[in-house]
């Protein structure tokens, strides 16, 4: 008992006789998750604020007479009078591999009732994005694992590529599969031994969704085994709007330690459309003027600055966003999506007739870009397929053609059979990526004519036939195409006798 | 309480400045403003004069340092806060001291929207706050 009597007496002795100073205020109003305080006249922009009872708050607007702080917390126990303190830094967040697998907050808080975070560090939520000198360019790519993405519209590490379209047309579905195809690819890249192996982590920002959305897609990325590479930051409908505002920007912050640390992460916004509406809210409450569809002025800021800390740095690592816009009946030229357009690095538009004519993954590939391109993509990608695009746009202007039922020459008609069977090749179906090396084989055997003979309809299950066979019989050849990254004639003629193997056992 | 508006906030600051001599609230001051206005009521009196409320006792709160402490202090120590802190803002300040047993030991030290902190109280509060 001595020694414990001990201990308090040497802990208050290390106290320091030092006075600490503090700005006050005191709250003059509190409505709708934001406090209206007078004083705190040393406070600075976006500085975090504690309120009583644990509170914390940031200062969003510095006026003369009073500061208005957003809430991120419990405001039930606040009520006009109570103090408030400057804290003298800035919202952080811990970051880590300590976040892997984890479900947090906006503010970093665990809620998959796991226990602690294990973190040591922490960044800032708002962070200017990297200078032009400190970036490379994207040359390195991102495979998403769905076909029709990464032969037309393929993405690069350190890319902005944006996901639009609307309601239910899986757009949340592609950013699952390319979260789900990075942890396939860190488990073969790290049981290889290779040292040159880079890894993806993933963090999925939810932003204004159901919790039962949010329960769906982290169950499927448990089944997916995808979980233990990924971090998920919820910030779902019933939370406050203050929460939505900051959380894909605790996301970056997460997303950013990898980069800084010379590791790869991707990250998914989904969606942005949710997070302009609570900034809407927050602002609105402020008073703050407001403009077009009574966003505030700087809405294009909101999510510019967000987007522009994804980058591939020289001599770190990368930050790849996949932010998720949802459209209202196709209408890409409305006020949020034109601006989200206007910053990524190119969209993969999901149009709903696509979806609903069973064409899934419903990408429109006449209005989805990549403006990093093939410098993206592995040089076997590029030889099987870089035509496939210029015969689906071949396709589509003739297909409304022969609409009109007139005799066709036999030359329409067969890149009208061609372009079919590219549609069919190209469907896929959810949580289902496949990896590169099996994609080029499967785009190989479209070119080689492997497809000619079966029926439409039964296009995607010859696909489905010949990688379940490479799978279970070519896993060497499989190894060999990964690693290589492009199509020499030695590996071409095995392609093609492993392809006639499939053939005659399909026979 | 609704938000002032801009025009009274303007007037307001005015007869704040009015109000002052040397840096100081001055109750001579106040009671001709009071007097000018009795006499020209502005638009919307009563947001005016709750407004000008505010403002002088912020004003008069920056002026006046209120010192808590715990056990005793002497008239001396309490001149030289009010001493050092007038130096340290630029202006007079008078201060006003006050028992609070609670703080347990130190001082706790207010002035305008400062708080200065050294009692033993608000730096255990710090701590488990920390942890």
């Amino acid at each position: 008992m001595s020694t414990v009597l001990a201990q308090i007496e040497s802990q208050i002795a290390k106290l320091s006789s030092k006075a600490v100073r503090k700005n006050t205020g005191i709250i003059t109003t509190v409505a709708d998750g934001v406090a209206k305080v007078s004083g705190l006249s040393e406070v600075m922009y976006n500085e975090m604020v504690a309120f009583p009872g644990g509170v914390i708050g940031i200062a969003l607007n510095l006026g003369e007479d009073e500061v208005g702080c957003v809430i991120l917390g419990d405001v039930s126990q606040l009520k006009q009078g109570d103090e408030v303190q400057t804290t003298g830094k800035l919202l952080s967040v811990p970051v880590g591999k300590g976040l892997l697998g984890r479900v947090v907050d906006a503010l970093g808080n665990a809620v998959d009732g796991k226990g602690p975070i294990a973190s040591s560090e922490s960044y800032p939520v708002e962070k200017i994005a990297p200078g032009i000198m400190a970036r490379k360019s994207v040359s390195q790519p991102l495979f998403t694992g769905i076909m029709a993405i990464d032969s037309m519209i393929p993405i690069g590490r350190g890319q902005r590529e944006l996901i639009i379209g609307d309601r239910g047309t899986g757009k949340t579905t592609i950013a699952i599969d390319t979260i789900i195809n990075q942890a396939n690819i860190n488990r073969v890249g790290l049981a290889s031994g290779d040292p040159k192996f880079r890894p993806v982590y993933s963090i999925y920002v939810a932003i204004g969704q159901k919790n039962s959305n949010i329960v769906r897609t982290i169950a499927a990325l448990e089944a997916a085994g995808a979980l233990e590479f990924t971090c998920i930051v919820a910030a779902p409908a019933a939370d406050n709007p203050a929460n939505q505002y900051l959380a894909p920007y605790s996301g970056a912050a997460i997303g950013e330690w990898f980069m800084e640390n010379g590791m790869d992460a991707l990250i998914v916004y989904d969606d942005l459309s949710k997070h302009a509406v609570a900034y809407r809210q927050i602002s609105l409450i402020l008073k703050r003027p407001s403009g077009r569809e009574a966003y505030p002025g700087d809405v294009f800021y909101l999510h510019s600055r967000l987007l522009e800390r994804a980058a591939r740095l020289d001599g770190k690592g990368s930050l790849t966003a996949l932010p998720i816009i949802e459209t209202l009946a196709g209408d890409v030229s409305a006020y949020i999506p034109t601006n989200v357009i206007s910053i990524t690095d190119g969209q993969i538009f999901l149009e709903t007739d696509l979806f609903n004519q069973g064409i899934r993954p419903a990408v429109s590939v006449g209005l989805s870009v990549s403006r990093v391109g093939s410098a993206a993509q592995i040089k076997a990608t590029k030889q099987v397929g870089g035509k496939l695009k210029g015969e689906l746009a071949q396709f589509r202007e003739l297909a409304a053609f022969a609409q009109f039922g007139s005799d066709l020459d036999a030359k329409t008609k067969s890149q009208l059979d061609r372009g079919s069977r590219i549609v069919e090749l190209f469907k896929q179906p959810a949580f289902s990526p496949i990896s590169i090396e099996l994609q080029v084989v499967t785009i190989y055997a479209l070119q080689k004519g492997y497809y000619d003979t079966a029926d439409l309809k039964k296009v995607t299950a010859t696909s489905v036939s010949i990688r379940e066979f490479f799978k279970a019989r070519q896993d060497a050849l499989l190894t060999e195409i990964r690693s290589k990254a492009a199509l020499d004639k030695d590996l071409e003629a095995k392609i093609v006798a492993a392809l006639d193997a499939w053939k005659s056992t399909a026979a | 309480m609704a938000a002032v508006p801009a025009k009274i906030r303007a007037f307001v600051k005015q007869l704040v400045q009015l109000s002052l001599v040397d840096a100081r609230v001055s109750s001579e001051q106040v009671a001709g403003i009071l007097e000018y206005l009795e006499k020209n009521p502005p638009a919307r009196p009563v947001a005016v004069l709750q407004a000008y409320h505010r403002a002088i006792a912020t004003e008069i709160a920056k002026g006046e340092a209120r010192i808590e402490h715990a056990g005793s202090v002497t008239p001396e120590a309490l001149s030289a806060i009010a001493a050092a802190l007038g130096q340290r803002y630029g202006r007079p300040v008078a201060a006003q001291a006050s028992a609070n047993p609670t703080l347990l030991a130190g001082l706790r030290v207010r002035i305008g929207d400062d708080v200065y902190e050294s009692s033993v109280a608000g730096q255990l509060a710090a701590l488990s706050a920390a942890s």
